[in-house]
């Protein structure tokens, strides 16, 4: 399973020509191998669009997204996506489910035990057989995960996969999930707007403004795993990070403020 | 003290008790066999008064003691396996051209909301006009009767085809596109894995209707010149006053309808994924 490096370069993008401001502007950003990243930023500021660029999934207008010597112009399986909804296929079982990709790569004949193992892994293992609307919002999720897997990405894209879920169960993904991150060394971006979620999971997060949507800071955060959420130093980060975006809002205001005297 | 025995009262609150013991397939069961006796003895109702009325009385053969018996003399008959297949032969035809021009044209409805809007006033004009009105022009088109009834057959069936598959398809998620294609689905796959089995219940909820439909317009369909099939023994019946073998005719057709929509039911059943 090599990991990857993912270069972000120059990047603009406009929903729309006529748009006075873009959408994303000026993005440069470099994500580590084998580390997650999490893009943190307030609902418009553009981190799922940056996120669906990086999966191919939407052609920024300027700039490119490059993974390893690739330039991401398409969808593959190798830099997979999970999204805030599980979105799985109600008349597949949960095995069916978590086989897709391997079924479309016309490879899933060779590759039946890595399904089974990422299903025990996902502690799926009683749940196999079972029609995927059986199971809870949680136990979906993490079926959408073993699918993501399964193709043995060298990314894996998350966007706010855990956001519709209960307390408990969000945080006992987010633990897992960094957990196999660092575990097969796959590369992972996460765009979150939960702050908590951010300091829990990720090696670094990287701080986004809006309109336009662009990267105003970053933070490295190098607490062991699994993380303790009561811990000085991780309460710490969480209040610098919640500190960084009350000087945004400020500034925001003041250059409103500012627009409006002229 | 006495030791007679004492009539039990009849109660339908044992009964109703009774009856909510019984498994499922046991209530299924005693409530057709009820529904069918109803209807056997409206039949036999029917039978006596058409034979007690002087006016009608020459058509007393209806009545389901000669029917029955004219049935029990037909089963087996070469001349009612002839019949039989070469109805179920057209529609069967009917159906497969049906499904072939209605469901693709179903998916291109429920995927393009514009075409759909072009579309509804004329297909919903279209669909309420009974298919035996276009008979004459099925006659002039068509060079054999065959070709007419199918015709007729297919424009019975195409449009609760057409709409079923467009209704199946507004249906699907858009996330089950792209999650697919982000899992590195090409064209055919995501026909084959995605969108065919999204769509499946309801293309068979569409044909079931058309079933229903097509088994309705055969009939009157096959007076037409055809020599062949169950509206041909009907009116063949007609003409030579063999009215106990009309009505056995009509039982015919009632039992293989309901046996076409037991299957269409089954397979709907079996593509259906909600679960209850």
């Amino acid at each position: 399973m090599g990991s990857s490096n993912i270069w972000i370069t120059d990047l603009y993008h406009y929903y729309d020509k006529k748009q006075a401001t873009p959408t994303l502007e000026d993005i440069n950003l470099t994500i580590p191998k084998g580390q997650l990243t999490a893009l943190i930023g307030r609902s418009g500021c553009g981190k799922s669009t940056l996120l669906q660029m990086i999966a191919g999934l939407l052609i920024p207008s300027e700039g490119s997204v490059r993974i390893n010597a690739h330039t991401v112009t398409k969808p593959s399986a190798k830099w997979n996506m999970m999204f805030q909804k599980p979105s799985l296929y109600p008349w597949m079982t949960v095995r069916e489910n978590a086989a897709l990709g391997l079924v479309f790569a016309g490879t899933y004949a060779s590759k039946k035990d890595r399904v089974e193992e990422l299903l025990d892994m996902v502690g799926l293992s009683e749940h196999k057989d079972k029609n995927v609307q059986q199971l809870s919002g949680g136990q979906q999720q993490r079926v959408a995960l073993a699918r993501s897997l399964a193709t043995e990405p060298d990314v894996l894209l998350l966007d706010e996969p855990f956001s519709a879920l209960d307390a408990f169960t969000r945080s006992a993904l987010q633990t897992e999930v960094a957990q196999i991150c660092h575990d097969y060394g796959i590369t992972m971006v996460l765009v979150t707007h939960d702050i908590e979620e951010a300091v829990a999971m990720a090696d670094k997060v990287v701080i986004m403004n809006h309109n336009p949507g662009r990267i105003v800071g970053s933070m490295d955060v190098e607490l062991p795993y699994p993380r303790d959420r009561s811990e000085p130093q991780f309460i710490e980060l969480k209040e610098y990070l919640f500190a960084e975006f009350e000087k945004i809002d400020q500034a925001k205001q003041a250059e409103l403020e500012k627009q409006l005297a002229s | 003290m006495s030791n007679a025995m004492t009539v039990e009262k009849f109660s339908f609150g044992q009964i109703t008790a009774t009856y909510k013991k019984m498994p499922g397939w046991l209530q299924n069961f005693t409530n057709a066999t009820l529904g069918m006796t109803i209807l056997l003895f409206l039949w036999w109702v029917g039978g006596v008064l058409i034979e007690s009325n002087p006016d009608t009385e020459a058509f007393a053969a209806f009545a389901p003691g000669p029917a029955l018996s004219a049935l029990w003399g037909l089963l087996g008959t070469e001349f009612l396996w002839d019949t039989i297949t070469s109805s179920l032969e057209r529609i069967l035809f009917g159906l497969f051209w049906g499904i072939v021009i209605g469901v693709p044209v179903g998916v291109i409805l429920g995927y393009f909301l514009a075409v759909r809007q072009i579309a509804n006033m004329p297909f919903q004009f279209l669909r309420m006009i009974s298919p035996l009105a276009w008979m004459p022009i099925a006659v002039l088109a068509f060079e054999t009767w065959d070709g007419a009834i199918i015709f007729l057959i297919v424009m019975a069936t195409v449009w609760p085809i057409v709409f079923g598959t467009a209704h199946g398809v507004q249906r699907i998620d858009p996330n089950w596109f792209r999650v697919a294609r982000n899992l590195g689905a090409d064209g055919y796959q995501m026909l084959r894995r995605v969108i065919m089995p999204a769509i499946a219940q309801d293309v068979f909820a569409g044909i079931r209707l058309a079933i229903g439909v097509a088994w309705v317009v055969l009939v009157p369909a096959e007076y037409l010149g055809v020599t062949s099939g169950l509206g041909y023994a009907i009116n063949d019946a007609r003409d030579t006053l063999d009215y106990d073998k009309l009505a056995a005719i009509v039982v015919v057709i009632g039992v293989i309808g309901y046996l076409l929509d037991t299957v269409a039911a089954k397979l709907i059943k079996r593509y259906s994924w909600n679960l209850e």
